[in-house]
């Protein structure tokens, strides 16, 4: 079982990512909520994931995979039983919900469709994806 | 009154500059005032002939050795480039060798290097270079295709399949791209009078200058005018083309 991620890791990294995820976007940092929906609220496309990933990479020296955050998501949940025919299932959805705790429940509700998870990514999201990556390595080191 | 391409102090990157073609594009960009980076794989020699030649250009040109089959060696030049530079403005995703026979005559090494070099090169190589760009919201990528793509020729299955994948490539890129202000093309070189082409040129010069409507090969110096438009603020509109410089072989 995953180690809960803290607050207070979260508020040490969340001014860089907040940074990272203006400038990718061009927008101003105080424009960025941490709960805000990256896709829904701020316009970005999947490219800008891209690029938003690759500047937390750069900015916290940390390799992020692509594609982590879902993955990681999905945790010891197959992926027949995360979702069917393209649409998340009951226990991803709570899957879902505890892994993205710093998405507001609402905004997790079925039907969900697995292509339409990222728009639930928030800039919570981002440092937290940055915080396992920090430990995964850290743990390596 | 000449062109400015606006390339003073432009970030340029060249894969495959040591000789031929690549080095008539690092030479023209160092002579328009750039920051040029070529890739060659293995002839020190060569790449310091095109370093010693840019030695009086207005742009400063660097060697690195990269074989663009390494993913790794991609992003480490990359990233070395960018701390130097801060930025890249240009590739040119120039490399490439040719392994010619007939088909039922190829190894499977001449399959393998063909297409190892020509398209996962490009791949390597882009794919290190173009985070950058994105992040930039600026960029221009210029593949060096070959007429060989789209015209069939005898004892070049090998090397046509690689130049063919490079213009798929270059029009998926461009769509890939077009949202970051980030332009994609190609050119496609006929024949060209480089060491690569001596081969054919010896074999069948005569033939296949008969078949180029201009009657004679191209220079290298004659693609990299091409390149060196694309890779300008004159091209900006210009995106997921393949443009042909080769006398009007393609045509006939």
């Amino acid at each position: 079982m995953a180690v809960e991620i803290t607050k207070a890791e979260v508020d040490a990294v969340y001014p860089t990512v907040a940074k990272t995820i203006a400038d990718a976007l061009g927008s101003e940092v105080d424009e960025i909520r941490p709960d805000a929906s990256l896709i829904n609220d701020l316009g970005a496309e999947s490219i800008d994931f891209l690029d938003i990933v690759f500047r937390l990479e750069r900015a916290f020296k940390v390799k992020i995979p692509r594609g982590k955050i879902i993955e990681d998501a999905r945790g010891e949940l197959p992926e027949a039983a995360f979702e069917q025919k393209g649409v998340v299932t009951d226990a991803g959805l709570a899957t879902l919900r505890s892994f993205l705790s710093e998405v507001p429940a609402d905004r997790i509700k079925s039907p969900l469709k697995v292509a339409d998870v990222p728009r639930l990514f928030t800039p919570q999201t981002f440092a937290k994806l940055v915080i396992r990556a920090q430990r995964e390595q850290g743990a390596k080191a | 009154m000449a062109l400015d391409g606006g390339f003073a102090d432009k970030v340029v990157v060249v894969s495959g500059g040591s000789r031929g073609i690549g080095r008539a594009i690092v030479e023209l960009f160092a002579a328009e005032g750039a920051h040029v980076s070529f890739f060659y794989r293995q002839d020190k020699a060569a790449a310091d002939a095109v370093i010693a030649a840019c030695d009086t250009a207005a742009g400063r040109v660097t060697a690195m050795q990269v074989d663009i089959r390494d993913s790794a060696a991609c992003r480490e030049a990359a990233d070395k480039i960018v701390e130097t530079h801060g930025r890249v403005d240009v590739l040119v995703n120039n490399a490439g060798v040719i392994r010619d026979n007939v088909l039922v005559g190829l190894e499977d090494e001449d399959i393998r290097t063909v297409l190892d070099v020509n398209v996962a090169g490009v791949f390597n190589v882009t794919r290190a270079i173009a985070p950058f760009m994105i992040s930039k919201r600026a960029g221009k990528i210029i593949n060096l295709s070959s007429v060989s793509g789209a015209k069939g020729g005898r004892g070049q299955t090998n090397y046509a399949a690689s130049k063919g994948a490079i213009d798929g490539l270059t029009r998926a890129l461009a769509a890939e791209l077009a949202s970051r202000k980030i332009t994609v093309n190609a050119v496609a070189p006929g024949v060209i009078e480089t060491e690569m082409s001596a081969a054919v040129r010896e074999l069948a010069g005569d033939d296949i200058k008969s078949r180029i409507l201009l009657k004679r090969f191209g220079q290298p110096r004659e693609i990299a005018n091409a390149v060196w438009f694309l890779a300008s603020s004159l091209a900006d509109y210009v995106t997921g083309q393949v443009l042909y410089v080769d006398g009007g072989f393609k045509m006939e």
